[in-house]
């Protein structure tokens, strides 16, 4: 049996005894401590920014703070946070945040992503004009956003007025459910370009002659897009979904300009607890547990995401 | 055309080529380190540089005063070179404790005292204040040195403060057919004009603060005392919102001028001291409470609003006049290197010439005892109020550890429930009390 030598010159063969051979020789050996030299600076870099700050956070979630006096904890921290109603406010404030989030970002992304995809003048200009709010750096979009959605003299009460959409001008930041909806708008403003683009890729090869033939046989746009394009975005969308939730759950800069988790902890999602715990309320060890469990929701999500990846051994069996 | 796998290995050449990139590597890292150290070495030999982090450093009014101090000072030391650490006063503590943590923290900062000496951040100094002479250190009074201590050391030198007064729109005033000359001294007068001064949807009496800083603590304390009520024993080790019966009466009232009477400006939960004075000098709303620095901000914003600007006492429920004022000091912090060049700085930057600069270009009020007869000082009519005002006052923040977060957090939450409507005034400040002494009591 012949095997094709991957990167080799056009019809070059190699035989796998003789690989199997140069994969165990002593040539190799010193290749592989080579090797390990070559990627020792950035196994080094990553520990010193990845795998040393996560056990220091959690060592640090070990510990409780008063002033200068530290004492060892072990999981009191942990199971303090059980009794915290605080902490099961933001939990809750979170996946609420999150789910509405991603949920929109992909009822509005995926029109927007279809209307780009049947465009045939003016696409790249229609796309980087929806890509904008993704551009925006997040706290300068939310500042902007803070401006607008100012009670007394923001633009969003005057428009809303003029337009008779509401008869007294909404204290957008001020009230619990207003202030709620509010960020979660601007989220949806700033985060729908990204599932936006992953689907207009996936649009993009959904072969046409599928919706031609199905023209042919008399279906419809509905039909169409229920039976030729979900089918071929199914795995995008997962992707895209499962990225998404990754980025909402640990948003923090547009609350954090915008309502700094208030009125009454309305919009306090998991990150912004964790900043007010240790910055405000100066108590690291506990804001460091607080931390610790929202990368423990992050990791699960984050190997869904993994696994996703694997489409030979994991997708198919979805399918 | 040749079949690159049959060539054969020229493994002499290959470990050449190995102990060649090795060596390279090792050349590559010793030029590193060798160009890492070579700025150390310059560092040592360049002058010192201090670090200086307060509130008020981005604020337009105070600009051209520190440029100045700061130019001045760098002339009269060449050895010693001041860099601004410029950040907004929202931000202002978090970016000092991230770079305390760190043990990066500024040379000289301006912060809670109570709350940065609790947790080690500042350096005390007892034994540089000691060292000075005693005609040097009767320039502040023992009430204002007593404000800047913690647990009986020195962890700042007082620099400036704001004392807090009622600030009228003088027009807005006479349309509503009242006497300027005459403003409220009682609550129930106080409670008559605002009625007056209010148009609905277009114009209020005042604005309630209520936003998620500590500036909503200070006007709710200073309500309560102008009832002779208190809402901490005094060690601060209980709190008294609802058990002390005229702090409740007064909270009681203050809140109920939005919720009852509605002459304060819609939204109190989002407005601090930028949104408040903004409100004012947009002329939405008649009156503030705020300290001299809020004249500046609101004609820095409106200038037309300038001579329209009247300044009295704050109305009060009992004889005993009371107001607040709050305290800057000056610390060092403990990560500073060049803890002589910092007191060389924290003694200049305190100057007499400074201290009157910062009164009037700033509009921050002197923490020195000898500016008061300051005939540059006392020019301004409205400054002369303030600085009269400025006996009556009680210091803020108040001398607890856990202050800066329960002054921003805890107390505003609770402010925030009751005027959202969540709780009655009795049991939220009820619940404020039993979760703060219960802090208290962990500490």
């Amino acid at each position: 049996m012949q095997i094709a030598q991957a990167g080799g010159w056009p019809g070059e063969t190699i035989r796998p005894t003789q690989r199997r051979q140069g994969w165990t020789g002593q040539g190799l050996k010193r290749e592989r401590r080579l090797g390990y030299v070559f990627v020792a600076p950035m196994l080094l870099f990553l520990f010193g920014i990845i795998f040393f700050p996560l056990a220091h956070a959690f060592w640090t979630s070990l510990y409780r703070e008063a002033g200068v006096n530290i004492r060892f904890v072990g999981p009191g921290n942990y199971a303090r946070l059980l009794d915290d109603p605080t902490f099961w406010n933001s939990l809750r404030v979170s996946v609420v945040f999150t789910a509405v989030c991603v949920a929109l970002h992909l009822i509005v992304g995926m029109p927007a992503a279809l209307f780009l995809d049947q465009l045939r003048r003016g696409r790249t200009a229609l796309r980087l004009l929806f890509l904008t709010p993704w551009m925006v750096t997040p706290v300068i979009g939310a500042t902007a956003w803070v401006w607008l959605l100012e009670p007394h003299f923001g633009v969003v009460n005057y428009l809303f007025r003029s337009l008779g959409l509401i008869a007294a001008y909404k204290i957008w930041l001020g009230e619990p459910g207003l202030a709620l909806g509010s960020i979660i708008t601007v989220d949806v403003w700033r985060g729908f370009p990204f599932v936006m683009l992953i689907l207009l890729a996936g649009l993009q090869t959904v072969p046409r002659e599928e919706y031609e033939a199905a023209s042919i046989d008399g279906a419809g746009a509905l039909q169409r897009f229920l039976y030729i394009t979900l089918p071929h975005l199914r795995y995008l969308l997962v992707v895209a979904t499962t990225l998404d939730v990754i980025n909402t759950v640990r948003t923090f800069d547009i609350v954090a300009v915008m309502t700094r988790g208030g009125p009454i902890n309305a919009t306090e999602v998991l990150p912004v607890l964790i900043f007010n715990t240790a910055f405000q309320a100066n108590r690291f060890g506990p804001a460091a547990a607080v931390g610790v469990v929202l990368l423990l929701l992050l990791l699960v999500f984050s190997t869904l995401y993994i696994l996703l990846l694997q489409p030979e051994r994991t997708w198919a069996r979805v399918r | 055309m040749k079949d690159r796998k049959t060539i054969p290995l020229d493994t002499a050449r290959l470990r050449l080529s190995r102990r060649a990139v090795l060596r390279g590597m090792v050349g590559t890292a010793a030029t590193g380190l060798a160009l890492i150290g070579a700025p150390v070495r310059i560092a040592r030999a360049a002058p010192i540089t201090l670090q200086y982090q307060t509130a008020n450093l981005t604020e337009a009014q105070y600009a051209p005063v520190w440029k100045e101090m700061f130019a001045k000072f760098e002339a009269q030391n060449p050895n010693i070179k001041i860099e601004p650490i410029l950040v907004a006063r929202k931000d202002h503590w978090t970016k000092f404790v991230t770079a305390a943590k760190a043990n990066q923290a500024p040379d000289v900062v301006a912060v809670d005292i109570a709350t940065a000496a609790y947790n080690g951040y500042l350096r005390p100094l007892d034994d540089l204040w000691q060292a000075e002479p005693a005609s040097y250190r009767q320039v502040w009074s023992q009430d204002v040195i007593r404000a800047a201590m913690w647990k009986g050391k020195l962890y700042g030198l007082p620099s400036w403060g704001g004392i807090y007064g009622e600030i009228y729109n003088k027009e807005i005033v006479r349309r509503a057919g009242l006497d300027t000359n005459k403003p409220p001294a009682t609550w129930k007068d106080y409670l008559e004009w605002a009625k007056k001064l209010t148009k609905e949807g277009q114009q209020w009496a005042l604005a309630i603060l209520a936003g998620k800083t500590d500036t909503t603590t200070r006007m709710l304390l200073m309500w309560i005392w102008s009832n002779g009520g208190e809402a901490f024993d005094p060690d601060i080790t209980q709190a008294t919102f609802a058990s002390n019966p005229k702090a409740l009466e007064a909270i009681e009232f203050y809140l109920n001028l939005d919720l009852t009477h509605r002459v304060g400006a819609p939204g109190a939960v989002n407005i601090n001291y930028l949104e408040q004075t903004t409100l004012f000098a947009q002329e939405k709303i008649a009156t503030m409470r705020n300290a001299y620095w809020g004249v500046a901000k609101v004609v820095g914003d409106n200038p037309a609003i300038k001579d329209k600007i009247a300044v009295a006492f704050s109305p009060m429920n009992t004889d005993k006049k009371v107001t607040l004022a709050t305290m800057a000091a000056d610390s060092i912090s403990k990560d500073c290197r060049h803890v002589e060049a910092a007191w060389k700085f924290i003694k200049f930057v305190n100057e007499r010439e400074w201290a009157i600069k910062r009164i009037t270009v700033s509009n921050w009020m002197p923490m020195r005892n000898d500016i008061a007869g300051d005939p540059e000082a006392s020019k301004d009519p409205l400054l002369a109020q303030f600085l009269e005002y400025g006996r009556y006052a009680r210091a803020y923040p108040l001398p607890n550890p856990l202050w800066a977060d329960i002054a921003a957090n805890d107390i505003v939450a609770t402010v925030q429930s009751v005027l959202l409507k969540r709780a009655s005034v009795k049991d939220a400040f009820a619940k404020l009390d039993a979760d703060l002494n219960r802090k208290f009591k962990e500490l």
